[in-house]
């Protein structure tokens, strides 16, 4: 009986989540196969611990569950992948910052929907979960901190450090040299 | 002199989530410096286009089905009453001389279907109140607010296969709250959120193989309830408002619906 009305429970909360869950193990993952491998026993584990659920945003606690079945997966499946996760964001703060001249980049405006793609699959999977939690799911920082098992602070450094190696993979290498021209000879010549 | 600013503030700005004192000051910042804009407007676009050029999986139907025996619910099987009386009448047809065993044989099916029709709206009653209740006693009434208006109506059709009617109704004292991707009738629906007065109504929409029907109005658990069926979606609204009101709310609802 009580079983019953866990299970419906279960139901009720986190059914609700199974995409995303699936989103992210599949950009985890990289894989349809493995994503469905991640997710169901995900949802399994959930099920055992549901009763520790205290009933707040099932989303996060389901996601976080998730995420913590991937990176188990991927420690034991993607040792590659794995260098990744013990990094630390020392690095971060200071290569994040845009150039300055930089100008809105018309090349980002028609990046299309492959290039977007390979962009993402080639980030490291930290800066990955946090760029799809957030971008994908419209997650809140203070989710996405819950979900990582990271500060805010972080969430933030890799956010930045995300989108930074976004950026620069969707700007043709070509980019460099144009923003050397000055802005009037270019103006003259395209008018 | 400027001081400098952390690539990660300027994200954050861009996502909406530093404090206020900081937001202001961050405005008031971008106004003077056009560097900061153009970084500003750089992520903006980045982020923009990562929406909507990357890929949203959702979650495959194999999976879907092994996690609903996984938690024991069963799939809602659609009945089709209209093929039953067809394959009836055709048999009928064959066999003239016991045309009343099959009529009475064909009542008998059809009432079991009406029969469990029936119960598959009260349950399904149940279900939306449960998401409505749920909707307004926790922090969780929408996934997309309506404040990013243009966003609402993407970011739930790329949650769902269908793409819901997302717009203010026409109507005084009515707000559009905004969005989110719920549960019901074993599949995702889509969840639109008005504010009414000081009363929230949702608004759930997802793909039937219903016939068109027009709205079936009910009262139950101090909720006012109205579905119904158009152009292969279903339809139903639920909030507490008085009943005059609620009716006026589903008329406008419809007028949406209808124009989109």
């Amino acid at each position: 009986m009580t079983d019953d009305v866990d299970r419906r429970r279960f139901e009720l909360l986190a059914m609700p989540h199974l995409d995303a869950a699936y989103n992210l193990a599949r950009w985890l993952t990289h894989n349809d196969h493995d994503a469905q491998d991640v997710v169901q026993e995900a949802l399994i584990r959930a099920m055992r611990y549901f009763g520790g659920f205290r009933g707040d945003n099932a989303r996060a606690w389901l996601l976080q569950i998730v995420r913590h079945t991937c990176f188990s997966w991927l420690k034991e499946n993607r040792p590659a992948e794995r260098a990744f996760l013990d990094d630390t964001d020392n690095s971060v703060h200071d290569i994040a910052a845009p150039t300055a001249d930089e100008p809105p980049s018309i090349a980002i405006r028609k990046a299309d929907r492959m290039q977007i793609n390979r962009a993402i699959a080639a980030l490291p999977v930290v800066y990955r979960e946090v760029l799809v939690l957030r971008e994908l799911e419209d997650l809140s920082y203070n989710d996405i901190a819950r979900i990582a098992d990271v500060p805010v602070g972080t969430v933030m450094s890799r956010l930045a450090r995300a989108r930074g190696l976004m950026r620069d993979a969707l700007t043709p290498i070509a980019q460099p040299m144009l923003r050397s021209v000055p802005r009037s000879m270019h103006a003259g010549r395209t008018s | 002199m400027k001081p400098h600013i952390e690539a990660r503030e300027i994200n954050a700005f861009v996502d909406d989530e530093l404090d206020l004192a900081s937001r202001l000051a961050m405005e008031e910042q971008t106004r003077q410096d056009v560097t900061l804009r153009e970084q500003v407007e750089g992520l903006r676009q980045l982020r923009e286009a990562i929406r909507r050029g990357a890929d949203y999986h959702a979650a495959p139907a194999a999976l879907r089905r092994r996690m609903a025996s996984l938690t024991g619910t069963k799939p809602v099987a659609h009945s089709r009453p209209a093929d039953v009386i067809v394959a009836a009448q055709r048999w009928i047809g064959w066999h003239p001389v016991v045309a009343s065993f099959g009529l009475v044989a064909a009542l008998i099916v059809t009432m079991n279907l009406a029969w469990l029709h029936s119960s598959h709206d009260s349950r399904l009653l149940d279900d939306v109140v449960a998401s409505h209740v749920r909707s307004t006693l926790g922090q969780h009434l929408v996934d997309v607010a309506s404040s990013d208006h243009h966003a609402v109506k993407p970011w739930l059709s790329s949650k769902l296969d269908f793409s819901p009617p997302v717009s203010e109704l026409q109507i005084p004292d009515s707000k559009f709250l905004g969005g989110r991707v719920d549960y019901l009738d074993g599949h995702p629906v889509a969840a639109l959120v008005y504010r009414q007065g000081a009363h929230i109504v949702n608004f759930f929409v997802w793909p039937s193989s219903g016939r068109d029907s027009s709205p079936e109005f009910s009262v139950g658990r101090g909720f006012q309830t109205a579905h119904w069926s158009q152009g292969g979606m279903s339809h139903w609204v639920i909030s507490d408002l008085n009943a005059e009101e609620f009716e006026r709310v589903v008329r406008a609802i419809q007028l949406v619906d209808g124009d989109r």
